[in-house]
């Protein structure tokens, strides 16, 4: 007997339904900026390299590059224009596929769980799973739908259907691979925050061991074979290697979707054996008593996980660098590669970049760490923590000062530790480098990375009522930091006037250790970044909480 | 006479459009527990806010221990504590890790004060981690944390509506000691048996407004009496005019003004009543009437 209230339709369906609803702005935003990039890259590349010849001496030059291989992957058929106009797209662009299904993903599997609404939903007629079925197909739906948008895309902006189809593929079959790694990860760790940190240290070495294995194939028409695992190792050297501009190895198709699977699979095994609201390792008891005073002390207590995974992350990253920079040297012997570094600037330069560009992306993740604390403070103020604090005599501006100094700081010290890693690796692989030369290269972007950081302070400080209240703090956070990298990477490309590139921060770092590591900009951005700080430090004591 | 613990009147706060405390009035002596009542969404939790400094006021006075909580929070707060109705505690530190984090927040260092005793008193166990606290738990760290400070004002947003009834009474015990010491306690609750136990005056609000303040005696004096008797079948009493009767058999059933109450007794014996109960307005009657709204 079915109650004259009953709903209609699957119970899945109604999940599924409510969290599309949810997500229907971050979704639709965030393909519509990547899909821009893509039909950007389409459209704009083929005119800057007009004939054959011309891609093939790009991609000569891009392959000999292995701070560009590391970062793009190698450009294999230069004949197809397709080929060079998805390079930055095929493996790095597609994390920002990526990044969107997991926090998809997550939102509806641990942190729903987490804010206890999963409680709630589980105790109707929906079954264990239901919800992590609904995230899994949301996620799905995602990656197909801005995978196949990608392809469209492509075809409309002129190039070849085939590869098109292709390209679009392993971008999504790269979004279906991170759906069930996210639902995976939503299963072991107990925190929304421990999810996507499991995911990110999974994704960086897969991507690590790409970059490996790609900077090692350099020069070497046929690659050693530890290299070759490597790179089929990791589902991100997988776009690559599925050839799609020239002839697809479309059988991989069945290798994104079959990892996905068993991804997911195994996801669905975890939840049906756990008890709702904990994760695989269960919680010890800990201290009965703490030595820890606010707001500090908590800050660091609370932040210290993050904060030696980030370092490890980080000192990886410099390691990684500088033990594939001095690889550069061989290239003098490869056919070419004389012609390639000297157009560039002569030996040492080629290091120099990937050095440099590496540390470009630190600054740009380092900023994410700020944009984190300040996700962190508002969490607090909206989850009634902050109340409890709040009514004790710890002032409001000390409050403030700790969460500014906490996302401000670290950056420094993450950055150095990339100077570190890249000095140590340098060192032991026999090219030891200046310590300045290198520490600077890695500190400069921190006024930069710092002047976002502070933007997000001062729309937490502020929380304007914009927006019937959505743009808080962290959002006006991701949205400056986007618009501030996507503004990098469009603005050559669609040429730009340079002053509109100019308003992204990170364009006014040097690209050390090629050039001196401090120029008037960063000291402006500095004293900038100091300035809103100061404000927003002020303005958090004055507004109401909660 | 002594500061009264907060002094409250013509408090105005709107979000937007909507008047979230509307010329609220309120105030609290020195060492008197206060009920602080009124259906959800009345402004409870606004005013409090505003008492502990983290809502500016559009409009109103507001004194706390005559001092202003807006300006001279910091200051303030070291003299008062607070639980919040919602406990919310950081994920992975323990009970013991809040309860003596909030403690040296306010100066205190926690091996001097009560805090071992109160969590053998409250029955928590200090080292588990928050998340895995029930609400009922994590409202423990909040009320031990709370208690295990000498303060001049305890602020509590419904304390125990997550408690058993065991540790219900521990609570109550704890709010008796506090103010047998000298402090002041302002208790919003919806547990009525728990204020009519505690509290010596009550101020019930709705829609941002104060209905009714006053002895909890006094408030009982202003409301109607229920009436019960049994009468001889076919006897209807002589009652004075306005007084509705309830008739069911030989039982009668009446709600009486206090004023009338010895016109209605007099009616009642004319008719040769043979039993007769009489009972003050339970606490619950008085806050439906002040609960609902105008008509």
């Amino acid at each position: 007997m079915t109650s004259p209230h009953a709903v209609t339709g699957s119970p899945r369906r109604l999940l599924l339904r409510a969290a599309l609803r949810r997500d229907a702005t971050l979704v639709g935003a965030w393909s519509l900026v990547l899909l821009a990039v893509v039909a950007a890259s389409a459209i704009a590349t083929p005119g800057l390299y007009p004939d054959a010849a011309s891609r093939v001496r790009a991609a000569e030059a891009i392959d000999a590059s292995p701070a560009l291989v590391a970062l793009y992957g190698p450009i294999l058929d230069p004949r197809n224009p397709g080929e060079l106009a998805m390079a930055k797209l095929t493996v790095l662009y597609a994390l920002a596929l990526a990044a969107l299904v997991v926090v998809v993903v997550r939102r509806h599997t641990r942190g729903d769980e987490e804010a206890g609404r999963t409680e709630l939903l589980a105790s109707t007629r929906l079954g264990r799973t239901a919800q992590l079925d609904a995230a899994v197909l949301l996620g799905a739906g995602v990656a197909l739908g801005v995978g196949a948008l990608a392809a469209g895309v492509d075809v409309a902006s002129g190039l070849s259907l085939t590869g098109s189809a292709a390209f679009g593929a392993s971008w999504a079959g790269l979004g279906l691979v991170c759906v069930g790694l996210t639902a995976v990860a939503a299963q072991i760790a107990t925190t929304a925050r421990g999810t996507s940190a499991l995911v990110l240290v999974v994704l960086g070495l897969w991507f690590a061991l790409r970059a490996v294995a790609d900077v090692a194939a350099i020069g070497r028409p046929e690659p050693g074979a530890w290299s070759t695992a490597l790179g089929w190792a990791s589902p991100l050297g997988w776009g690559t290697r599925l050839h799609a501009w020239g002839e697809p190895r479309w059988w991989l198709l069945g290798l994104w979707a079959g990892l996905a699977v068993a991804l997911t699979l195994l996801a669905r095994r975890l939840a049906d054996r756990r008890d709702l609201g904990s994760g695989i390792v269960a919680d010890r008891p800990g201290p009965a008593r703490g030595r820890l005073t606010a707001p500090l002390g908590l800050a660091l207590r609370v932040q210290r996980g993050a904060l030696l995974g980030w370092s490890a992350a980080l000192l990886g990253t410099g390691l990684l660098a500088g033990a594939l920079a001095p690889g550069v040297g061989d290239l003098l012997d490869t056919a070419g590669g004389r012609d390639v570094l000297r157009r560039l600037g002569g030996a040492g330069a080629l290091g120099d970049a990937l050095i440099g560009a590496v540390c470009a992306l630190a600054g740009i993740a380092v900023a994410a760490w700020g944009i984190g604390v300040v996700a962190r403070a508002d969490d607090d103020e909206q989850s009634g923590r902050l109340e409890l604090l709040a009514a004790t005599p710890i002032s409001r501006m000390r409050t403030a000062r700790t969460v500014a100094l906490t996302a401000l700081a670290p950056p420094l010290g993450l950055l150095g530790l990339v100077g570190v890693g890249c000095l140590v690796a340098l060192t032991l692989g026999g090219a030891p480098a200046p310590p300045t030369r290198v520490l600077g290269a890695a500190l400069a972007p921190w006024p930069a990375a710092a002047l976002v950081v502070a933007v997000a302070l001062c729309g937490w400080a502020v929380r304007p009522a914009v927006l019937g209240g959505a743009l808080r703090g962290p959002v006006v956070g991701w949205l400056t930091l986007a618009a501030s990298v996507v503004l990098g990477e469009l603005g050559p490309l669609l040429r730009l006037p340079g002053w509109i590139v100019g308003l992204s921060p990170f364009d006014h770092v040097p690209a050390a250790p090629s050039v001196p590591a401090w120029s008037a900009a960063q000291g402006v951005m500095a004293l900038l970044a100091a300035v809103l700080t100061a404000i927003a430090v002020r303005r958090f004591s004055r507004r109401d909480l909660g | 006479m002594t500061t009264p613990a907060i002094e409250a009147s013509g408090l105005v706060k709107a979000f937007g459009a909507t008047r979230a405390l509307d010329g609220l009035e309120l105030t609290v002596a020195a060492g008197e527990v206060h009920g602080f009542l009124g259906p959800n969404g009345a402004g409870k939790s606004t005013t409090i806010r505003a008492l502990l400094g983290m809502l500016r006021l559009d409009r109103g006075t507001l004194r706390l221990l005559g001092s202003d909580p807006w300006r001279d929070a910091t200051s303030l707060h070291a003299r008062l504590a607070y639980v919040p109705g919602d406990v919310a505690l950081w994920p992975r530190l323990t009970g013991g890790e809040v309860i003596d984090l909030l403690l040296r927040a306010r100066g205190l260092e926690p091996a001097r004060t009560d805090r071992d005793v109160l969590v053998e008193r409250f029955g928590l166990d200090p080292s588990k981690r928050c998340r895995t606290y029930s609400k009922g738990n994590r409202q423990k760290v909040a009320l031990v944390a709370a208690f295990a400070a000498p303060v001049e004002l305890l602020v509590l947003d419904e304390p125990t509506s997550g408690l058993d009834p065991l540790v219900a009474e521990v609570f109550a015990a704890c709010v008796r000691e506090h103010v047998d010491a000298g402090a002041a306690v302002l208790l919003s609750s919806h547990v009525l048996g728990e204020v009519d136990h505690l509290a010596e005056r009550v101020t019930i609000i709705r829609a941002g407004r104060t209905v009714t303040t006053g002895r909890l005696d006094e408030l009982r004096h202003l409301h109607r009496t229920r009436v019960r008797a049994r009468l001889p079948e076919g006897v209807e009493p002589r009652l004075p005019a306005g007084v509705e009767l309830d008739r069911d058999g030989a039982i009668v059933r009446l709600s009486v003004e206090p004023a009338a109450l010895p016109a209605v007794l007099g009616a009642l014996a004319e008719a040769g009543v043979t039993e007769l109960t009489a009972a003050p307005p339970s606490l619950e009657e008085l806050f439906l009437d002040a609960y609902r709204p105008p008509a």
